[in-house]
């Protein structure tokens, strides 16, 4: 076990110094590289707090997507979906995919940018 | 990873031989484009040029030749550009790779200060319209017009197997964009007739200056197809910046934009057509991330920014998925 600040709270840390004093330091022009860097931060701490649940999601909708034949690996399911949705077997069910992989859509979304999936035109659904 | 800067003396030739000469120059790196290297040419400390270089792997001259064509013929048609001055090959006066100066437009092409400064208000509430009357004329150009324009009798299918073997190459497992992608494929609009379509045509590759529209630069992905493809790509959520209730860039309502592209000579697209290029929009911007964020992790460009890109796949993901199952 670590010492506290938790790996989060370090992240979180980097981030605010990040945004708010280093990003003064730096001419306008290359303020921008800041801003991806501690977002960067934000992004990396969000995901270590939600831990594997998220993964856990998308791997049972995957292999719920593909009627059982995924393993437990997301990333080994996620590339047999991709290649059946590809070569046509699931266009019988298409609509019903596309519908359920807004959820694995949102998942990563609450990660990377949070607020995106209810903010824009036809969010909230 | 900065390549030499162009040798000075023999970008003044360049500009002697073409009658431009103005005398003792300066060239100043700015930030363009992702691959292009960017230089303002000064002279008596006044921008007078712009000099864009390709890197020494980078596109042909061939290529580049045709992108020029393609700038001389829009600027035939009225579109406001940034006209050509010289061109150089490979290898040539402007050092290792194909390049071209062009003339100086004073503006910005940041579009956060675009949506933002206050100074562009007036800009802001001009460009709907200016955008509009500016595609009208670029897609007044028949794909013939242009020798050499590449691009399939059938845009719609040639887009879906095109971003296609890109997601191959790239290798990463997207289903939510191949679900997208499938979806288009099986629903298709047919072809019209081709025309000169920009191909990247939003705020990043426009000179905007307080009067509004100033020119239309970056025109490397111009090709032969739907022109709708260019109206749907400046809606696509992602160019608005955060104004996600002005679909236009972040300025505009969709309505007015459309009614003023036909009043200067467009066709007005057909509201499945539009949607089918907003939703291979969202499809083209997922898998432009995902091969930025590819470089980055196979260290073709090694950079936290491209490397964060990996992380804005799910945005235009999730609103290509959004758009499908509305029209479902």
């Amino acid at each position: 076990m670590q010492d506290r600040p938790t790996a989060p709270e370090l992240l979180d840390a980097m981030a605010a110094q990040l945004f708010t004093e280093v990003r003064e330091w730096v001419p306008r022009e290359r303020r921008f590289q800041i801003l991806v860097l501690a977002n960067l931060c934000s992004v990396i701490a969000r995901e270590l707090r939600a831990g594997e649940a998220p993964s856990l999601e998308d791997t049972r909708l995957f292999v719920d997507l593909l009627g059982e034949e995924g393993g437990a690996d997301p990333r080994g399911a996620a590339e047999l979906l991709a290649r059946r949705i590809r070569a046509g077997e699931l266009d019988e069910r298409l609509d019903r995919t596309i519908d359920r992989l807004r959820d694995h859509a949102r998942r990563k979304l609450e990660i990377a940018r949070p607020g995106y999936a209810d903010a824009g035109p036809g969010g909230g659904s | 990873m900065t390549a030499e800067a162009p040798d000075v003396s023999r970008v003044r030739e360049v500009l002697a031989e073409v009658g431009e000469d103005p005398g003792e120059l300066e060239l100043a790196p700015i930030e363009g484009g992702a691959s292009r290297q960017t230089f303002v040419v000064e002279a008596g400390g006044e921008p007078r040029f712009v000099l864009r270089r390709e890197p020494a792997e980078g596109m042909s001259f061939a290529s580049l030749a045709l992108e020029l064509r393609a700038i001389a013929a829009a600027d035939l048609a009225g579109v406001p550009v940034a006209r050509t001055v010289a061109a150089e090959p490979a290898g040539g006066r402007f050092g290792d790779g194909a390049g071209y100066l062009m003339e100086f437009v004073a503006g910005t092409s940041v579009a956060p200060r675009v949506l933002r400064r206050d100074e562009l208000t007036t800009a802001r509430e001009r460009l709907p319209a200016q955008l509009a009357s500016a595609l009208a004329q670029v897609h007044s150009v028949a794909a013939d017009e242009v020798e050499g324009l590449a691009g399939g009798s059938d845009p719609a299918l040639a887009a879906c197997e095109l971003w296609e073997r890109a997601l191959d190459e790239i290798g990463e497992p997207l289903p939510g964009v191949e679900a997208g992608l499938r979806w288009l494929r099986l629903n298709a609009p047919p072809a019209a007739p081709a025309t000169l379509v920009h191909g990247d045509f939003r705020l990043g590759n426009l000179i905007v200056d307080e009067h509004g529209l100033a020119a239309v630069i970056d025109w490397e992905l111009c090709h032969a197809g739907d022109p709708v493809e260019d109206l749907a790509w400046l809606t696509i959520r992602s160019w608005r910046f955060g104004n996600d209730d002005l679909p236009v860039a972040g300025v505009g309502e969709i309505e007015p934009f459309l009614a003023a592209y036909e009043a200067a000579g467009g066709t007005r697209p057909e509201p499945e057509r539009l949607r089918w290029w907003e939703a291979m929009g969202n499809v083209k911007w997922a898998v432009i991330c995902a091969r930025q964020a590819h470089d980055h992790l196979t260290g073709a460009r090694p950079s936290a920014e491209l490397a964060s890109l990996g992380r804005r796949i799910c945005e235009p993901e999730w609103d290509l998925l959004q758009l499908l199952s509305e029209s479902a």
